[in-house]
């Protein structure tokens, strides 16, 4: 085991309390400093702006942008009302982070979501809960919130400063694309989840036709020690490219499934090491390293590389959401395909014809060859799909849908093949 | 959605609805609808359109805009369904770990094929991860998770809400 493994030390630092949710905890690490001294000294808001462009801190929801950049698209000349949102929409399939962020450390996005509204201007901020966290994870959340009332971080005239920032709960009720930001704030003004044609972009014209911020639990957990510690501590964490800590959630044939904060960049390896490596002593056959939602790759390419996004992408996928998941020797790929396809199949929103038929037609001609039914056409059909749906739509649903299907037929078609009995 | 009797929303709701309002700016109305329907869905299990019609009513929207939320979302019921919701997550790495098993188990000892309700259980084959992955195979009982779920697991889980009847 590699003890020398920096884990845990950012967004899922309370857990090494008894009591990792309280208010106590975390204002016994420090909680909350930063927003007082900033509610305090009146922090330049384009001085936190370039603090977290300094950073290097990129979404960590799955698109991997650079959060300090985002920010600066907000013009903080305007005196436009403006938003910040949450997205706790965590849904991409093998995530599981955020969860346990908002269940284990809800008074760090607090915290997070105040210095961010605050350097971009916005005095509302929405936190947007995945309808199914209506239970532990929404009481832990709102529990926080409320303490973070009483004490007056957030609210009206913060801490005597005159500053107001109302910070709001929201739950969805069920909705995989919601979690695409456009998407989110139709979801916010009570409508369907269909993701918006952008241009124009949220920060020009978001929630309400004002300009808004959208990001992710993970991203704004991770805001008040990058704020506090400096860009310099963030840097000398990772790589040059991704600096800093990133959740992974390893799920899947591991002994130790779990969510493992560490540096970016660490190798494959060790965060197979530190699951437990693969269950019961079996061989690693493939890993999807970001999310359903990325390209799968084969275990021998992925034991050589490390997790950070450069790696990731040299290697053919995507770091996207940190989600990995872990398949051992005997996983039945086309199985496997076929759950994905029929996710994205069930969840497409509709919207655009080739995300709302190519998902079906993708899920449905992976059904056939599963139940023997299949021909080398069909393949071939499959085959040319993904480039009929992928950058042919609104939102990025349909490339994510695209991709697995395009990975594992490139590298499991032996096991595609075998599923066909007629040659015709 | 046959029902056509009407339906007043409690009082109660109703406060708790314009509190929720409180949140957006004057005027908006449709912010609401998703937060009402979960009230709606709690008290009357699921949601007919004499419910859509009701809060269409209060938030003076028109009822196609109530409608079309409570069909787009997943968490929503329009058909009847059984007391309590079991939702087995069958999404890639719950599949990994065994959920197909758990799904099969709860048909058989629920006697309900998955999709379908009895009085009690309404059995769902949930599509859509619910983010629990390092805790697969799970499922969701009316809102609470349960995690690395076994056959016996299960047994108990079910056991504890026929003992609460």
């Amino acid at each position: 085991m590699k003890n020398n493994i920096r884990i845990n030390e950012l967004c899922f630092s309370t857990l090494s309390s008894n009591n990792p949710n309280s208010l106590e905890t975390y204002l016994s690490q420090g909680g909350y400093s930063t927003w007082k001294k900033i509610v305090n000294d009146f922090t330049d808001k384009q001085e936190i702006i370039d603090l977290v462009v300094k950073s290097g801190l990129r979404g960590r929801g799955g698109a991997g942008f650079s959060t300090g950049k985002k920010w600066s698209f907000i013009n903080l000349e305007s005196d436009e009302i403006k938003y910040l949102v949450c997205n706790a929409d965590e849904s991409e399939p093998g995530t599981c982070k955020d969860r346990d962020i908002l269940r284990y450390n809800p008074h760090a996005v607090i915290e997070g979501m105040l210095i961010a509204s605050y350097a971009i201007g916005a005095n509302v901020s929405y936190c947007y809960l995945r309808g199914e966290f209506m239970g532990e994870v929404y009481k832990n959340f709102k529990q926080a919130l409320n303490e973070a009332y009483s004490n007056n971080f957030v609210g009206n005239n913060i801490l005597g400063s005159e500053i107001n920032i109302e910070l709001h709960d929201l739950i969805g009720a069920g909705a995989y694309i919601v979690g695409e930001e456009t998407a989110m704030l139709e979801s916010i003004e009570g409508k369907k989840g269909f993701p918006r044609y952008k241009p124009p972009f949220p920060a020009i014209k978001g929630l309400f036709n004002s300009p808004t911020i959208i990001n992710n639990v993970e991203t704004l957990a991770s805001i008040p020690k990058i704020i506090s510690n400096g860009p310099i501590w963030f840097n000398s964490i990772g790589t040059k490219d991704s600096p800093g800590f990133k959740c992974f959630s390893v799920s899947g044939h591991v002994n130790k499934p779990g969510n493992y904060e560490v540096p970016l960049g660490t190798p494959f390896k060790d965060l197979l090491e530190l699951a437990g490596g693969v269950k019961n002593n079996k061989k690693i056959k493939a890993v999807i390293p970001g999310g359903s939602s990325v390209p799968v790759l084969p275990g021998n390419i992925i034991m050589n590389i490390n997790m950070d996004y450069e790696s990731i992408a040299n290697a053919g996928s995507l770091l996207g959401s940190g989600a990995v998941i872990i398949m051992d020797e005997n996983t039945n790929m086309v199985k496997v395909l076929h759950r994905i396809a029929r996710f994205y199949y069930s969840e497409s929103c509709g919207q655009c014809t080739p995300c709302r038929e190519g998902t079906g037609w993708m899920y449905k001609i992976i059904d056939k060859l599963l139940s023997g039914k299949g021909s080398l056409k069909d393949i071939e059909t499959l085959e040319s799909l993904p480039n009929m749906i992928a950058s042919s739509t609104i939102c990025a649903f349909g490339d994510a849908a695209a991709m697995p299907v395009e990975s594992f037929i490139k590298y499991y078609k032996n096991e595609f093949l075998n599923y066909i009995k007629n040659e015709d | 959605m046959k029902d056509k009797d009407l339906y007043n929303i409690p009082s109660e709701a109703c406060t708790k609805i314009n509190e929720w309002l409180l949140k957006f700016p004057d005027g908006e109305k449709k912010p609401a609808i998703i937060y009402a329907l979960h009230l709606i869905q709690k008290e009357n299990k699921y949601i007919k359109s004499k419910h859509v019609d009701a809060l269409a009513n209060l938030l003076n929207l028109k009822k196609i805009d109530v409608y079309e939320v409570a069909s787009f979302y997943s968490m929503f019921e329009l058909e009847k369904v059984g007391k309590h919701t079991i939702s087995v997550c069958t999404n890639v790495s719950c599949m990994l770990k065994g959920s197909d098993e758990i799904l099969a188990y709860l048909e058989r000892k629920l006697k309900i094929k998955v999709g379908t309700s009895s009085d009690e259980y309404f059995l769902k084959d949930e599509r859509e991860c619910l983010a629990a992955c390092c805790g697969a195979p799970m499922m969701q009982v009316d809102h609470r998770y349960y995690e690395n779920l076994t056959k016996e697991k299960v047994d108990k889980i079910i056991r504890d809400i026929e003992n609460e009847k």
